[in-house]
């Protein structure tokens, strides 16, 4: 063909070259023209200056750059301190405290539901065993019974131990729970302890606080270790218990760090001829306790005065008051090894 | 000379049939976006219209104002890329192919 000869001919890159950029600006020509037609549709159509803004709500916009502000101008820490009136109860909360205060006030949220829930169930079980006692009458005309309205003032002032927070002691209180008897707990917080036997009252007072409250008269079921009580009461209700000599559980350990002085040593020997008449009921009358108390109180503060994290060497009167105090409780340990143990580590 | 312009319109020709040239018109098109070639033009756009008035704009004056522009800045924007690509892979191949129907 003809143009092929003539293509052939042609065919060197300079020519090529210039054939293709004629060809590019063409096209570019058409891209303009197109862009043309697109833009003035836009403006006879109305649409061309909608990207725009003016300048006015341009300022109102601006990036902000200022020391202590977010870039659109607001201050980092406002809702801190701000304080909101709760509508339901009136009372001014903290506002990051806010939402669960509203739950609870409410009666709305997950767990106000599950602690309502926990309630009337103990409710029930109180009822259940009460009914065996009282008449059936008698608990059916009123709303609340005595003992959930004692409960429900006990548990405001024990910080909730049902919110989710609690959930250690929670879960050491429901060990608890399945060990003793349910008719007993009345409330997850406390025991009565007039209808425990001294057994029982042996094994509670070693593992858990046992601290009797004044409100409701129970024991406490929190850990030997729960903040709310001392130990000084820990001391107290055991002895109240279990004679004189009881200690507890863990005085062990704190009375290896005590500093025993000789005058220190008459009073533990008085107090350990207390023996023979150790194990109190409770029936007997406030007045000895209190005496007893006294006497306790004076010794135990003065020791726990010289309680010291090292280990001192005026240990072999320990070793004494814990073999005969072994004799009338049970310890978590046997009681032959420690006192080896303790020789041991003085020789 | 008239070879040349022969040579040229048949290549032209060649491409339309084939449909390459509406694919190296969407090439260059995306191309010319994607470097901000559009934009600058839109700008110069708006400074036009704003001249003259948004009502008395037509496509006649937009055309007269713009092209020329975009057509300095389409080379000097994308000089060497698309003619590259067209000149050794599309062009040569294919036109040698289009031409050797």
């Amino acid at each position: 063909m003809k143009m092929e000869e003539m293509s052939l001919s042609g065919l060197d890159n300079s020519k090529l070259e210039a054939i293709a950029q004629e060809i590019y600006a063409d096209l570019v020509e058409d891209s303009c023209l197109g862009f043309c037609f697109e833009v003035h549709r836009a403006v006879k159509c109305g649409y061309f200056f909608l990207d725009d803004t003016d300048p006015d709500s341009m300022k109102d916009f601006e990036i902000v750059d200022q020391p202590g502000l977010d870039i659109f101008g607001q201050v980092f820490n406002q809702w801190k301190s701000k304080e909101c009136v709760c509508p339901n109860c009136s009372r001014s909360i903290a506002a990051s405290r806010f939402a669960p205060h509203l739950e609870k006030c409410l009666g709305m949220g997950r767990n106000s539901s599950r602690i309502a829930n926990r309630r009337i169930a103990n409710s029930n079980n109180m009822n259940k065993s009460e009914s065996d006692q009282e008449d059936n009458d008698d608990i059916n005309d009123n709303d609340w019974s005595y003992g959930s309205e004692k409960k429900a003032k006990k548990r405001k002032s024990d910080k909730n131990p049902n919110s989710p927070r609690r959930s250690k002691s929670l879960k050491h209180k429901n060990g608890e729970l399945s060990n003793s008897d349910p008719f007993k707990y009345n409330n997850s917080t406390g025991i009565s302890y007039e209808t425990l036997g001294p057994e029982e009252l042996r094994s509670l007072l070693t593992t858990q606080c046992g601290v009797i409250s004044e409100h409701t008269k129970k024991m406490c079921t929190r850990s030997l270790r729960c903040p709310q009580h001392t130990d000084e009461q820990r001391r107290t209700v055991r002895i109240y218990f279990l004679g004189p000599s009881a200690v507890l559980p863990e005085v062990e350990s704190s009375l290896d760090n005590d500093s025993f002085d000789m005058t220190d040593s008459q009073a533990l020997i008085s107090r350990l001829q207390w023996d023979g008449s150790s194990d109190l009921s409770p029936s007997d009358s406030g007045s000895s306790k209190t005496s007893e108390n006294q006497g306790w109180g004076l010794g135990t503060n003065s020791s726990e005065s010289r309680k010291t994290k090292k280990k001192k060497s005026h240990l072999s009167l320990v070793g004494t008051a814990s073999s005969l105090g072994s004799n009338k409780k049970k310890k978590p340990k046997p009681p032959a090894p420690p006192t080896p143990s303790i020789y041991d580590d003085i020789n | 000379m008239n070879k040349d312009a022969q040579m040229r319109a048949a290549i032209n020709q060649k491409l339309i049939e084939t449909g390459e040239r509406e694919r190296l018109k969407e090439l260059l098109r995306a191309k010319l976006i994607e470097c901000g070639w559009k934009d600058q033009l839109k700008a110069h756009c708006k400074e036009v219209i704003k001249e003259k008035g948004l009502e008395h704009v037509t496509v006649d004056d937009l055309v007269a104002e713009i092209t020329p522009k975009g057509r300095e800045t389409g080379f000097t924007m994308l000089p060497r890329l698309v003619l590259n690509s067209w000149g050794q892979a599309v062009l040569l191949p294919q036109s040698s192919r289009l031409l050797r129907l």
